[in-house]
């Protein structure tokens, strides 16, 4: 998984509508890296039989 | 200080019910309480007064007219500020709600009245319920009650509901549960506190942090309290399509203080491993206790904890950023600049990060239910680390830098992914005096056991009897 970069973020932030000022995106940016990076090791679980506990329930 | 404000809510229903306190009374004890020493440790964001009083002044006459009195009749409670409250302001600790006024009660809220239950007001919280140190950029961030000299975190989100308790101004509080949050500020107030099973309690009027992730739950000064305050909240709500339809039971008559038998799990590796060494003198003796008590102490583990941190928050962000995000376009200065930190991440998760999070969630379940299909309950520390200094967001724990955010949800939000029911109750001291809490984790809708566990331990120690040196003041040193 590549890396964000601060102009990617900056970038995102804009579609998101969000007005992050230079300090903010800096301060952000190692968070949503790690948050990313920590996502992906997910993967380590092995989930690829397992669904989303999330649910429409019909009754 | 009035003998009231420390009283159980187990002993002021009784004593209500026999005519020998009148909830006028009661009441009037624990807003003087209030009075006397909240402007500095600021538990309340708003305090009732008057509607307290005309309550108390209700459930006396119902008392005296010898009319059908509910399990909490007379006894004064109060909200973390994120419930809804009919004609009352509901800040969720923001000043993006300042001055919001619901127009209905949640329904947790709703059953506490019937349940006859005096309501004093609203308490401190961090803001929209995230983060787990409890502050408050705006209101303030509450005294921890052990400390009186040391400004120190009660622990977070329900920061107020821990020192409230703690410090007798109520019975018994409502706290809210996401990652830790009813648990850690037990822990570090040295109070007990239950999330529920997720589906027990309705979140039907209750500000959200993350829906999957939300629980409601009480926290009080003994185990019996939270049984009898769960007892009265727990149950199906159609306001709130998560609630399970599984009838409730009597959770009193589950505390026999009898353990013999139960299979209690040590969970070491991840969690007593990573305790704090003063922490885990405490949890070792209290596994003594419960041995002697009659429990069986078993090793137990769960890999998939080192897995919580990127689940819960890849689940979390995305769940809280939703909820926010038209606030975070519009009104972003108004958020403190932490809570408007983390609230931002989620815009940078993708939804198949979410989903990752949402499919880990239940390999993680998985592994919680195969441990208690073969124990009763699981234990450790609830926290690695006790109450530290406002401010600090590093701490050394035996020569190790551990960040105060993320070692304080270490142990117990791998419980909110799961789901299961998780107490955190008091098991002594640091040697600074500071309250260390043991968690207690049980079968899904099994909170009986848990709580005949916590219950049984505290009837064996009376680590709850012990008052925090706050407890005997007007106020803490400014």
């Amino acid at each position: 998984m590549t890396d964000l970069d601060i102009d990617t973020l900056r970038t995102l932030a804009r579609v998101a509508g969000l007005d992050l000022a230079e300090d903010e995106l800096e301060r952000l940016l190692p968070l949503v890296r790690f948050a990313r990076r920590a996502a992906a090791e997910l993967d380590e679980l092995g989930l690829d039989e397992s669904e989303p506990a999330v649910h429409f329930r019909m009754l | 200080v009035s003998d009231l404000v420390w009283m159980s809510m187990t002993e002021l229903a009784r004593r209500v019910a026999a005519k020998e306190v009148s909830p006028v009374e009661v009441a009037r004890a624990h807003l003087d309480r209030i009075e006397a020493v909240d402007g500095r440790l600021r538990a309340f964001l708003t305090v009732t007064d008057e509607a307290a009083m005309t309550q108390a002044r209700a459930a006396e006459a119902r008392v005296m007219a010898g009319g059908t009195l509910g399990p909490l009749h007379g006894v004064p409670v109060a909200l973390k500020d994120l419930y809804a409250t009919k004609g009352v302001k509901t800040t969720g600790g923001s000043r993006i709600l300042a001055d919001w006024v619901p127009d209905a009660d949640a329904t947790v809220v709703a059953r506490l009245a019937d349940a006859g239950a005096v309501c004093l007001g609203k308490l401190n919280m961090h803001e929209f319920a995230y983060g787990p140190e409890g502050l408050n950029p705006h209101y303030g961030a509450p005294w921890n009650p052990w400390d009186a000299r040391t400004h120190r975190i009660c622990g977070g989100s329900s920061s107020g509901s821990g020192a409230a308790v703690a410090m007798g101004l109520c019975a018994g509080a409502l706290g809210s549960d996401t990652g830790g949050s009813i648990r850690i500020p037990a822990s570090l107030c040295g109070i007990t506190g239950i999330k529920p099973t997720y589906g027990r309690v309705s979140r039907a009027g209750v500000l959200p942090l993350s829906w999957s992730l939300d629980h409601v739950g009480p926290m009080c000064r003994t185990a019996a309290d939270c049984a009898l305050m769960l007892g009265a909240i727990a149950g199906y709500d159609p306001r709130d399509p998560s609630t399970s339809v599984l009838p409730v039971p009597e959770y009193g008559a589950a505390l026999t203080g009898d353990i013999t038998g139960v299979k209690v799990g040590v969970l070491r590796p991840f969690f007593l491993e990573s305790t704090g060494s003063e922490s885990r003198h405490a949890v070792e003796q209290a596994l003594a206790v419960l041995a002697g008590l009659g429990a069986s102490i078993q090793e137990a583990r769960l890999d998939s904890a080192r897995f919580a941190a990127g689940a819960s928050t890849a689940v979390l962000a995305p769940e809280a950023y939703a909820y926010h995000e038209a606030w975070l376009r519009t009104r972003r200065a108004e958020y403190g600049a932490d809570v408007r930190e983390r609230l931002s991440l989620g815009a940078f998760l993708s939804a198949a990060d979410y989903l990752r999070g949402q499919r880990a969630r239940l390999r993680i379940k998985a592994e919680v239910d195969a441990a208690l299909a073969r124990l009763d309950v699981l234990v450790c520390a609830t926290t690695p680390i006790a109450a530290t200094p406002l401010g600090e967001s590093e701490v050394s724990v035996d020569g190790e830098t551990v960040p105060v955010r993320q070692g304080l949800i270490r142990f117990t939000r791998v419980f909110n992914l799961a789901g299961h029911p998780a107490a955190s109750v008091p098991c002594g001291f640091t040697p600074a005096g500071l309250p260390v809490g043991l968690q207690i984790v049980g079968r899904p809708f099994d909170e009986a056991t848990v709580l005949r566990v916590a219950d049984a331990y505290q009837r064996a120690t009376g680590w709850g009897a012990r008052r925090p040196p706050l407890a005997g003041v007007g106020a803490p040193a400014a």
